[in-house]
């Protein structure tokens, strides 16, 4: 057994008999006794990290001194400042890398953010009717105004008219406030009965500016779907037929990029409207500078 | 029978007509004032005591419209009972 072999088992040792030939196996105790005697000799760290397997005197054992350079670099490991400076700098350089690139992610979801109101619903859609003066009218036709659409049938009995007039109320006094930036609009859900001349008859008792529109089942049902409307009228129904369509009786809110904004009922008054439509075109008009 | 058979029911009914949508309307209340003058909920249960009123209204308004506007009205009546009796519950609870 050598020396150097014992002098690392020294705390393992430490209860047992020291071996007259192991001379430097100590307990920690003297160790500590024997740094602080070698002070004004030795560096004092040596003492202070290894509490109990001591530096062997060099006088007595030439040979350790070398030996215990080694085992310092072993104790560092891999750890050296190389590789501590590089430890440091790449972490550095994935804080700004990451912190980088939360901005970028902001900046994109920020930039989503404008183009729609947060839990906007996606209601509309492409479509493609008939007016009341005969002539086709499409969703494209719904950009550079806001709108108000109303869908019902003229055989209504009574909460369509009283919808389309408080919405041609609501008109009238937009009109007075900001001219015609707003467009009334009237949707039939009841295509068997509800042709062009009778939209006609219809939306002229109304307002002078409501856009009536009809067109075939499919067309408005597929209208009716992309705006979220229900309604129950049979396919198969005769234009002579006395029957009643059950359907949505809100009116939709549309901007000028033909977005939905807001639905009203038969809870809101003309003012509720007026003031929600206020409120809509300051918002645009502190967004793009223009009203419509 | 069109819809509206009222004074021209040659022509074609029109619930496009506001005069004619109010002309129903006006019959309809003056029909339903008479059922509650005769304490009767449910259109067709009074009896003959208002048959002018709902000969009237029978004339002015589309048969569907008078099957919605006579269900309606018992509905309003369930509903307005329903309200009564929680109003009194709920002064009952309060005391």
């Amino acid at each position: 057994m050598s020396a150097r072999s014992l002098r690392l088992l020294s705390p393992l040792l430490r209860a047992s008999p020291v071996p007259p030939s192991s001379r430097h196996a100590l307990s920690a105790h003297h160790a500590a006794q024997r740094c602080a005697l070698r002070t004004a000799s030795l560096p004092s760290r040596t003492c202070a990290r290894r509490g109990y397997s001591q530096t062997p005197d060099p006088k007595l054992n030439p040979t350790q001194q070398t030996s215990s350079g080694e085992r310092d670099r072993a104790a560092i490991g891999v750890f050296t400042p190389k590789a501590a400076a590089l430890f440091v700098l790449t972490g550095i350089g994935l804080y700004f890398y990451f912190r980088n690139e939360k901005e970028k992610l902001l900046e994109q979801r920020r930039k989503e953010r404008e183009d729609q109101v947060v839990g906007r619903p996606q209601v509309g859609g492409p479509f493609s009717l008939t007016t009341h003066k005969g002539e086709p009218f499409t969703e494209k036709d719904l950009l550079g105004k806001w709108s108000l659409i109303y869908f019902g049938f003229t055989n209504c009995p009574d909460i369509c008219p009283e919808e389309l007039d408080k919405m041609s109320a609501a008109v009238d006094k937009l009109d007075e406030k900001y001219g015609q930036i707003v467009q009334p609009i009237f949707i039939s859900v009841d295509p068997a009965r509800d042709t062009v001349p009778q939209v006609a008859r219809y939306v002229s008792e109304f307002h002078p500016r409501l856009v009536g529109l009809t067109g075939s089942y499919d067309t408005l049902k597929a209208t009716c779907k992309a705006y979220r409307v229900y309604f129950s009228t049979p396919p198969n129904a005769q234009p002579g037929d006395d029957y009643l369509v059950d359907h949505s009786i809100f009116f939709y809110f549309m901007d000028p990029n033909g977005q939905f904004v807001d639905a009203f009922g038969k809870a809101s008054s003309v003012e509720d409207v007026v003031a929600r439509v206020e409120k809509e075109v300051a918002r645009w008009e502190k967004e793009y500078g223009r009203r419509v | 029978m069109g819809w509206f058979s009222s004074s021209n029911s040659s022509e074609t009914p029109s619930a496009t007509s506001r005069k004619d949508r109010q002309r129903c309307w006006d019959s309809r209340d003056a029909y339903f004032a008479c059922l509650d003058a005769a304490n009767v909920v449910k259109p067709g249960d009074e009896g003959t005591a208002c048959a002018d009123t709902k000969k009237t209204y029978e004339q002015n308004c589309a048969k569907s419209w008078i099957d919605y506007f006579n269900k309606r009205r018992v509905l309003a009546e369930q509903q307005q009972g329903v309200l009564t009796q929680a109003k009194t519950q709920a002064e009952t609870a309060r005391r």
